[in-house]
């Protein structure tokens, strides 16, 4: 999977960069218009992650940029410019998702992940892992090709827990992640617990292996051992 | 107490007048009194100079009785000793008007033949009394009137002199400074409400450019903060991926987490508080209140787990509002997750939707808040808690925004806030 980083602020596209690298994913970079524009006349992305503000231009151009040259990468907007008319003009010159900083590098994966699906969709949209396979479209989980009861939040959870495989996830980000809007107003990171208890109880007990692994102190794990 | 500018002017012009009339009445009145009395007293100098002129040439001591006996009004006695003139103030009794009248009477020396008498004439100054008086009251008519109509034309000359100047005074009184509207002052050609006029319009013009300036330097300060944010957040993110991290330093990593959780919150509240105070107008559309609480009421009820809190809803209408969808959820989000925030364990709170407004009821501790400072910006009344004092002020400007009313109360034991839409 190869993606494009298009960020001025170098910090930022290195942890991003070293963050998916062990997820598979390859990073290439862009801190301005120009050097965006003639990496992307070049090559084909899978994904391209675009900051707003550019030293020598608009994000806003690169969308328009891409568009004139039929390009059909997806693309996630990441901007600490937040307000609703930035966001619908962005979606409006073809961005496919938008996500505010500043955001946890374990959100920005998975959505990226979602994405990719969701472009490379060809009637169905599933997610596998080893013996578990998510219905992404139908909402729904198999063990072993036997299904699941389970809810839409722990589907959710599951799919965040799959796309950041052997990573460890901070209760903050599986909150927030959770939460979506409601993210910005939680003190509280303790509902988090019950969920992971939930979706591990009924993984195994459908037969499943015990992927998720509690990180003392600081949150879970999908380990694949 | 205070009074009307206007009013005090014309009191004290009032008052002037007043004592004027007063003082001139009767002076008036004595003035008059005197200039009569000397007219008559003229009169009877003059008519004696006249007998003494033309009656003098024949008139002998036998004509004194005949005089005497067909004049009324002058006598000719014999002498009483007196050198020079004398004029005094005697009356009379009347008989037809059964009263006494007043007269003026000259005693003057004379000689007919060689011989002294004394010429007595009296003047009546009933007729001129009369006229004092109905001069007087025609005087004071004329005082009465004159009075009235300058004052009523000060009053209303005045009212129209100071009309900029209470026109000014209400646009100050009606001009916020959140609010995007400078007054627009009346021109005026006088120099001292054209002054005042310059003066509150530059006052205005700076206070207003610096409380931009404010509003604008906390956004934008809020901005910048997003992209170091970004990186603490994305750095620590990817820290928690080393292995073999001790049990101290994953209590540290904890709780950086939180805090730079905390410093999020606290920096997207900012921008949302400032959002609201910059945005001139908000979108609207019909929002369904209980539809939300409804469809959220999962999530919330997951976050007062927790503290295993009862939610009992209330809801005895359907309660329709014209709002900004956004703003609205924010109100609604703020109020309930106060209600769990500073809740205590085994709690309840209590969501009622009745007569056009909705209510949030928490148990908590045991005193009422103080309700003065409780929409203040970081105007947090538990310190210990983990609020970070923008949720109630953000809740207080959306009601602003849409002349909507929030109340607290402490009542049955019970934190209430209610919002009349």
């Amino acid at each position: 999977m190869k993606i494009l980083i298009i960020e001025d602020e170098p910090e930022i596209a290195r942890s991003i960069k070293d963050y998916f690298k062990p997820n598979g994913v390859h990073c290439e970079t862009a801190s301005n218009y120009k050097e965006a524009v003639s990496k992307i006349g070049m090559y084909d992305y899978d994904c391209i992650l675009l900051d707003l503000m550019l030293p020598d231009g608009d994000g806003f151009d690169i969308l328009k940029a891409l568009k004139a040259a039929n390009k059909t990468e997806g693309v996630i907007i990441i901007s600490a410019r937040e307000n609703l008319e930035t966001r619908i003009e962005g979606f409006n010159l073809g961005a496919d998702d938008y996500l505010t900083k500043p955001f946890h590098l374990s959100e920005l994966l998975v959505r990226m992940q979602a994405l990719i699906r969701r472009k490379n969709f060809k009637g169905s949209n599933t997610v596998t892992f080893n013996e578990i396979t998510i219905d992404v479209f139908s909402k729904s989980v198999t063990v072993n090709g036997i299904k699941l009861d389970i809810t839409k939040k722990e589907i959710d959870l599951l799919l965040f827990l799959i796309g950041n495989d052997n990573k460890v996830l901070s209760k903050a980000a599986i909150a927030e992640h959770l939460s979506g809007d409601m993210a910005d107003m939680l003190d509280n990171h303790d509902f988090v617990y019950a969920h992971i208890k939930n979706l591990k109880k009924k993984l195994t007990k459908a037969g499943s292996e015990d992927y998720i692994q509690t990180v003392y102190g600081l949150g879970y794990k999908w380990q694949n051992e | 107490m205070n009074k009307k500018l206007l009013n005090k002017t014309t009191r004290s012009f009032l008052i002037l007048a007043v004592i004027i009339l007063l003082v001139s009445a009767p002076v008036f009145y004595m003035v008059s009194h005197f200039l009569y009395i000397y007219e008559a007293d003229e009169v009877l100098v003059f008519h004696k100079e006249a007998f003494l002129k033309e009656s003098k040439k024949n008139f002998t001591e036998a004509d004194i009785a005949t005089w005497n006996q067909y004049n009324r009004n002058v006598d000719i006695v014999a002498d009483k000793g007196m050198t020079k003139d004398s004029i005094f103030s005697s009356e009379y009794y009347d008989s037809t008007s059964n009263e006494n009248e007043p007269l003026r009477v000259l005693w003057s020396p004379i000689e007919i033949n060689g011989k002294k008498y004394t010429y007595i004439e009296q003047s009546n100054l009933v007729i001129m009394e009369g006229m004092v008086v109905s001069i007087a009251v025609f005087f004071l008519l004329v005082i009465a009137v004159l009075m009235i109509g300058i004052i009523w034309l000060s009053k209303r000359s005045a009212e129209k002199l100071w009309a900029p100047f209470y026109d000014t005074l209400g646009q100050i009184r009606n001009f916020e400074i959140d609010k995007n509207r400078q007054p627009q002052f009346i021109p005026t050609n006088i120099v001292e409400f054209e002054t005042l006029n310059k003066s509150i319009g530059r006052l205005i013009e700076k206070n207003t450019a610096i409380y931009q300036n404010q509003r604008e330097f906390i956004e934008n300060a809020a901005h910048e903060l997003q992209t170091p944010l970004a990186l603490f957040q994305n750095k620590i993110d990817s820290l928690i991926q080393f292995p073999d991290i001790s049990e101290e330093q994953s209590r540290l990593l904890d709780s950086l987490n939180n805090d730079v959780s905390r410093l999020n919150r606290l920096n997207k509240n900012l921008l949302m508080l400032s959002k609201i105070e910059n945005t001139n107008t908000f979108e609207k559309q019909p929002i369904v209140i209980n539809d939300y609480i409804k469809k959220n009421l999962n999530f919330f009820a997951e976050q007062a787990k927790s503290k295993s809190l009862t939610i009992i809803t209330e809801f005895t209408e359907n309660l329709e509002i014209e709002a900004n969808p956004g703003l609205a959820e924010v109100l609604i989000n703020n109020l309930f997750l106060n209600a769990i925030r500073h809740n205590e364990e085994n709690g309840k709170i209590v969501i009622a939707i009745a007569n056009n407004a909705i209510t949030f009821a928490n148990s908590g501790s045991e005193n009422a808040l103080v309700s003065e400072k409780l929409f203040n910006r970081f105007a947090k009344l538990n310190p210990s808690g983990k609020g970070n004092g923008l949720g109630l002020a953000i809740v207080k400007k959306i009601t602003e925004l849409n002349h909507w009313e929030i109340n607290y109360a402490y009542e049955n034991d019970l934190h209430t806030f209610s919002v009349k839409f």
